[in-house]
């Protein structure tokens, strides 16, 4: 499977109401002015501080981006006049500005509340710090913003490690998860897998809100997981930390025998380890990605059991060597 | 039916470790004949990495190759060549 050729998307903006509608769950957040703006698009994940701004210096003014105030901006424009202020905020909204954070409660001078009601420019508040919100609000617009993609596949959790398991229609993708399922394992998606970079390292794997956790079974049909096997076999999100590629066996091909040589894919930008694992009546293939999944995780916590037996062969024959 | 038997020596410094016993599995594979590799009594499938792994044959070693079966004769090429070669390794 090619995992360079999934098509990527990745949001072009924010609008300002999705942010709130995010933010006011976890925020205490109240608007206080240009509430028909709401819809403006926010372009980066990156705030600002628009400091610089209101003491009139716009040149490399990020406009784009979210504005916050914090008691810096908020004790300097209370030292302007309001006509100076007027100017000021004037001259900032030559340039489209999405929306204007307080923090800390603060409350501005009603002259920048009026501009920004004419303008249209929403003014939201919150009592958190300006940090607290700082981080809050990045937080939430990187993962927006991050780069998206679909696959053919199906992702369960298998003790705490994600697997992402890949192949062919046909191959057994959804009856090795059922499987998994079946011995305690939670599925995230089946055949709809949503997949999603979070930070720079991360790969997160999402059920799709239509499909939920229904599982298509040939000779079956559809079946509710969740329903079957209880809320406890499934989740909505999980982190991958293990890629999956079920294959039909293939005399010629040159499976890894040892395990020395691991493998990765490259899945939007993230590097996860990759494992090609050939079907033949006899194998169960559920048993194997455990099994996979579990020797993942001895690695994650430092015992790489084929290095360690390879470095004691390997020690023992220098040893004896003539 | 052929049946060939021969002496190869270990000449790689690191002796039969993981990737050499894999190397030379995957080479054997390709063979109908049975071949068994013995060292200080010690009798193993070749084409078992496992087994190969069991044999603790670092360099210098000697080990006895025996082949069977149809294609012997090439499997026993194939086996002599590897071991020379030292699997790729210095």
């Amino acid at each position: 499977m090619d995992f360079n050729k999934l098509p990527v998307t990745r949001k072009q903006f924010v609008p300002v109401s999705r942010l709130l509608a995010h933010v006011t769950h976890n925020i205490d957040f109240e608007m206080l002015a240009g509430f028909q703006g709401t819809e403006r698009p926010v372009y980066t994940w990156d705030v600002n501080r628009p400091g610089l701004a209101l003491s009139g210096y716009l040149d490399y003014f990020a406009n784009d981006r979210v504005q916050i105030l914090g008691n810096t901006e908020i004790h300097f424009m209370e030292r302007l006049t309001p006509h100076e202020l007027a100017t000021r905020v004037s001259n900032m909204f030559a340039f489209e500005v999405p929306a204007f954070v307080l923090s800390r409660n603060l409350t501005p001078q009603p002259v920048f509340l009026d501009l920004c009601n004419r303008n249209g420019v929403p003014v939201l508040r919150t009592s958190l710090s300006t940090d607290e919100v700082i981080s809050r609000i990045i937080l939430y617009l990187t993962q927006e913003f991050a780069p998206e993609t679909v696959l053919h596949g199906t992702a369960v959790d298998v003790y705490g490690v994600g697997c992402l398991i890949v192949g062919k229609p046909g191959i057994g993708k959804s009856e090795s998860a059922l499987e998994l399922v079946e011995r305690g394992h939670r599925l995230v998606a089946d055949d709809l897998v949503e997949l999603k970079r979070r930070r720079e390292d991360y790969l997160y794997a999402k059920t799709n809100d239509i499909v939920q956790h229904h599982m298509e079974i040939r000779g079956l049909g559809i079946i509710d997981v969740r329903a079957v096997f209880g809320v406890g076999s499934v989740r909505v999100f999980k982190r991958m930390g293990l890629v999956v590629e079920i294959e039909e066996w293939d005399e010629s091909a040159d499976y890894d025998r040892t395990g020395l040589n691991a493998q990765h894919v490259d899945v939007l930008g993230v590097r996860i380890p990759y494992l090609r694992i050939p079907v033949r009546p006899g194998r169960n293939i559920a048993i194997i990605i455990e099994v996979a999944a579990l020797n993942q995780r001895l690695k994650e916590l430092g015992t790489d059991s084929v290095k360690e037996l390879n470095d004691t062969i390997m020690r023992t024959n220098r040893y004896q060597s003539r | 039916m052929t049946e060939i038997a021969g002496e190869v020596e270990v000449v790689n410094s690191l002796g039969i470790h993981a990737r050499p016993a894999a190397a030379l599995v995957q080479q054997l594979l390709k063979f109908d004949s049975e071949i068994y590799i013995s060292f200080k009594g010690n009798r193993v499938n070749a084409k078992s990495i496992m087994g190969l792994l069991t044999l603790g044959a670092a360099r210098g070693s000697l080990l006895e190759v025996s082949c069977s079966g149809p294609d012997a004769e090439e499997a026993y090429a194939a086996v002599a060549e590897m071991f020379a070669s030292g699997f790729g390794e210095a």
